[in-house]
């Protein structure tokens, strides 16, 4: 119940694992929120919504190859030990 | 952060108060910590000859029957020097996991700059200069500058919070040993979410501060004085006691945190007082806002179950 370390990683793995699988194409694009949409002005500061899409893609381009390892890992874990 | 700070350095260095070099006691700028070697050995070498004169005799025996036997000497030898290539390996790699120097600067106070930040903890209001002085581009060490952040309070403010968790537990007859670990652990899961809820927001928001990940993690780990502060007073005096003075600390971190983090994360110009108009400030003002507002909801939630 208490809200421990442990808990906070498997939240982290969960919220990662979600931002890595919104796909461009079937879905960002659709809602307006591909990479290529919201490119601004040069001399301006990016809003919100334009760091909010950089992030996304770089998380995704980031985390996908160890996110696999550590999901392995991970149901592996839980298979065992529950 | 710091390549945008160069760019807007010649813009901003009015307002960063250069504290002149040749200030007393203050010796090197660098030097965080005062060297206090040659006293010390000159003291301990006197100790330890007169211990030593005292007993020689009882340290002969068991020495010389030890080392008489030359496998051991040998087997010392290879030892000692197995040890020292290891240490020599951990040092020289340490630097690449944990920031050491940058962590020394966090710990360089001295027991007056403890007193009068736990002092400024508790009573910020009559505090007037926020900024922290500059020494040549460097943040001058806590010990000479009570706005700079610290990791020792906070790390001995946790430390003793988990301690008093303990403590009040056991008054109420719900202590087991594993306990003081969930504690520990609840807090620190708190501190990282916060941490990285901060970050992401100032990330969103491109804010181009000189807030670096540990002065944030220095910053939130003050809380951890109030709660102590509130649990205390909830052990001795009942609910009365805890809710007077977990409000006053939570008035009073709300006040320290908005008025520190103004001048880090406002622009120039709002940071002096001067209302500036425009959505990107306002959002720099609520997020300001947002942080300081969540350091009391913390107190609040990391403490109640401790007082009955």
């Amino acid at each position: 119940m208490t809200f421990t370390l442990y808990s906070l990683l498997q939240a982290s793995l969960l919220c990662l694992n979600a931002t890595a699988l919104l796909h461009e194409e079937r879905y960002l694009k659709n809602i307006g929120w591909g990479t290529d949409q919201g490119i601004g002005g040069f001399g301006e500061k990016p809003g919100i919504k334009s760091q909010l899409m950089n992030l996304i893609r770089s998380v995704r381009t980031v985390v996908r190859m160890p996110l696999i390892i550590v999901k392995s890992i991970a149901i592996v874990l839980l298979l065992l030990f529950g | 952060m710091h390549s945008a700070d160069a760019a807007a350095g010649t813009a901003r260095q009015p307002s960063k108060r250069r504290v002149p070099v040749s200030q007393p006691g203050m010796g090197d700028p660098h030097q965080l910590f005062d060297d206090t070697s040659s006293a010390q050995s000159r003291g301990y070498g006197a100790q330890r000859a007169a211990g030593g004169l005292g007993y020689p005799a009882a340290a002969a025996s068991p020495q010389a029957t030890f080392l008489d036997d030359p496998m051991s000497n040998v087997a010392m030898a290879y030892g000692s020097s197995l040890a020292a290539h290891g240490k020599e390996l951990v040092d020289k790699n340490i630097n690449r996991f944990i920031p050491v120097t940058k962590l020394k600067y966090y710990f360089a106070v001295d027991t007056m700059y403890v007193g009068r930040k736990l002092g400024l903890l508790f009573f910020p209001y009559l505090h007037q200069d926020w900024e922290v002085q500059y020494q040549q581009d460097t943040p001058v060490a806590p010990r000479f500058d009570i706005n700079a952040p610290d990791l020792y309070i906070p790390a001995m403010a946790f430390i003793t919070y988990v301690l008093v968790a303990g403590l009040a537990l056991g008054t109420q007859d719900r202590f087991s040993p594993d306990i003081l670990g969930l504690q520990a652990s609840s807090a620190l899961a708190w501190l990282t979410l916060e941490v990285v809820a901060i970050l992401l927001s100032l990330y969103l928001v491109t804010v181009n501060t000189d807030l670096t990940t540990i002065d944030l993690v220095a910053f939130l780990g003050y809380k951890y004085v109030g709660m102590i502060g509130g649990v205390l007073m909830g052990l001795l005096f009942g609910k009365i006691g805890y809710y007077l003075v977990l409000g006053w600390c939570c008035v009073s971190i709300f006040v320290f945190m908005i008025r520190t983090l103004r001048l880090k994360i406002l622009a120039e110009a709002a940071a002096e007082g001067v209302p500036v108009r425009g959505a990107r400030n306002q959002l720099r003002m609520y997020l300001t806002m947002a942080v300081a507002a969540a350091q009391p909801l913390l107190m609040y939630w990391l403490t109640f179950h401790l007082v009955r």
